[in-house]
């Protein structure tokens, strides 16, 4: 009897180490801490935030911020690593060297410039409001009373802190993901959900969901790269190295598989 | 919905899977007997050994493990002087803050499992000349797991799902895919994958305890 339990006890703890290994074999880019190694570049992302960077069904990270930086790591001759990190958490992660760069669709705000430098914009963008199809809300001036989602700690967040609607509003509901603001919405728990355009545009085509962008919008923004404060050199190369992938037409490729035309934004 | 779409969406829950088996393993391993350490510190005549397995009991047993995993993670590494030795990886810094934890309650549960046997029988092995060492193995913690085995089958699940929340320092466990899935395909149903594959993992600890508690009885 001993024996036996012993014996079985013995095989759950095997079986568990072998999952991890496994999991650690296929995934590595997930545990390994930090990328502090000359030659490889640690990119931070949501892995949650499609199609700028989510998981595939083979669990991969993958998307258009995370093409964007294998061809710039390419030029750089580095190798990429994709570290899913929890978005609130983006500016420690940064700060404390567990990531080499923030890029996963990441807005350039005032506020975020002084905790990182940025590179120039790569992408523009707006926070856009959506509600249901059948929905009476036609303006921002419509949103007074109704409950709004957006997602935690995002520019969408920012964006609707500074306008004048917030204080009209019956409530903001703050979810983990854009998704989960956008399912609830279609739940109807929330009356309009405040979120980046590209993201409203991917979900409505993707999901054939029964959702309207609004024309007005509220903030229009730009997306950019950041490094953390005073780390000019990576700055710099990341910098030259996405200007030769624009020059050499990389990345119009790598934005027409994604959203089928070339939206890269060069105006600085 | 296609059978091989739900093997699709099961896939990345497997990987999962070893992710929290691993921090599941690990915790398990290690707090069981670091708790028991920390009963016989709670247990000691030495007044500042008391005192200082107490307040770790309360530190621990009063703060949320998610500020916990956080602080380990974030914290620790700001520490003046000795921060740079206390950076860990994201798999580590999760181990760390979940053994620590667990060492508070496991303690807790051992005490009172001490608690639960007769002063009767320390007399008694007394009498029968066994030495404190014997008295401990052999007739006292015996004993002691007979009365906690319950309680610690219970705490050992909530371990279980509590995994869970290693995925705020980027480690991915089960409930992470299964998020990350229900982001990308607009559907709630990997919640249900990852709901089963809790429950199965549950299952086979839920068995392993009965049999332990079969053991142990007299």
């Amino acid at each position: 009897m001993k024996k036996k339990l012993f014996t079985a006890v013995l095989s759950v703890l095997l079986i568990c180490t072998l999952l991890a290994g496994c999991s650690s074999g296929s995934a590595s880019t997930d545990s390994s801490s930090s990328g502090n190694d000359e030659n490889t570049l640690v990119i931070g992302v949501d892995d949650q935030f499609p199609p700028m960077g989510y998981r595939d069904d083979d669990g991969n990270i993958v998307g258009f911020d995370i093409d964007l930086a294998q061809a710039v790591a390419d030029k750089l001759g580095m190798e990429l690593k994709v570290q899913q990190i929890d978005w609130s958490a983006k500016e420690l992660e940064l700060d404390q060297g567990n990531i080499d760069a923030i890029w996963n669709g990441l807005t350039i705000t005032d506020e975020r410039k002084e905790a990182m430098d940025f590179t120039d914009p790569y992408l523009q963008n707006a926070q856009v409001i959506v509600v249901k199809k059948d929905s009476d809300i036609a303006t921002k001036a419509d949103l007074s009373g109704k409950t709004v989602g957006v997602q935690k700690s995002s520019s969408a967040k920012d964006a609707l802190d500074a306008d004048a609607i917030e204080s009209e509003l019956k409530e903001v509901v703050e979810y983990e993901e854009n998704v989960s603001a956008l399912q609830d919405l279609g739940i109807g728990r929330t009356d309009a959900v405040v979120v980046d355009k590209v993201v409203a545009d991917w979900y409505i085509k993707d999901e054939n969901a029964d959702y309207k962008v609004l024309d007005e919008t509220l903030a229009p923004e730009l997306y950019g790269v950041a490094v953390k404060k005073g780390n000019t050199e990576l700055l710099n190369k990341i910098q030259t190295a996405f200007d030769e992938i624009v020059a050499d037409g990389t990345a119009a490729q790598i934005s027409e598989k994604w959203f089928g035309s070339d939206i890269i934004y060069t105006g600085k | 919905m296609s059978w091989d779409y739900i093997v699709t969406l099961f896939v990345p829950l497997i990987q999962g899977a070893g992710m929290t088996l691993a921090v599941f393993a690990v915790t398990f391993i290690l707090s069981l007997p670091l708790g028991f350490c920390v009963t016989l510190q709670l247990n000691s005549r030495h007044s500042f050994t008391h005192w200082f397995a107490e307040t770790y009991v309360y530190i621990l047993r009063g703060t949320p493990l998610l500020l916990q995993i956080l602080f380990v993670y974030f914290g620790l590494p700001l520490i003046p002087g000795i921060g740079p030795y206390l950076t860990f990886s994201r798999f580590t810094a999760a181990c760390v803050a979940f053994v620590l934890n667990y060492a508070a309650y496991f303690g807790e549960i051992f005490r009172g499992g001490l608690l639960a046997i007769d002063p009767g029988q320390y007399e008694a092995s007394k009498v029968l000349g066994l030495t404190r060492f014997e008295t401990m193995t052999k007739v006292v913690i015996p004993q002691m797991i007979r009365v906690c085995l319950p309680s610690i089958s219970n705490e050992t699940i909530t371990l279980l799902k509590d995994t869970a929340l290693v995925t705020v320092i980027g480690v991915a466990e089960i409930l992470h895919y299964a998020k990350t899935e229900v982001n990308r395909d607009g559907t709630p149903f990997p919640f249900v994958l990852a709901a089963i594959l809790y429950l199965i993992i549950n299952f086979v600890i839920t068995f392993i305890f009965k049999k332990l508690e079969k053991k142990y009885e007299q």
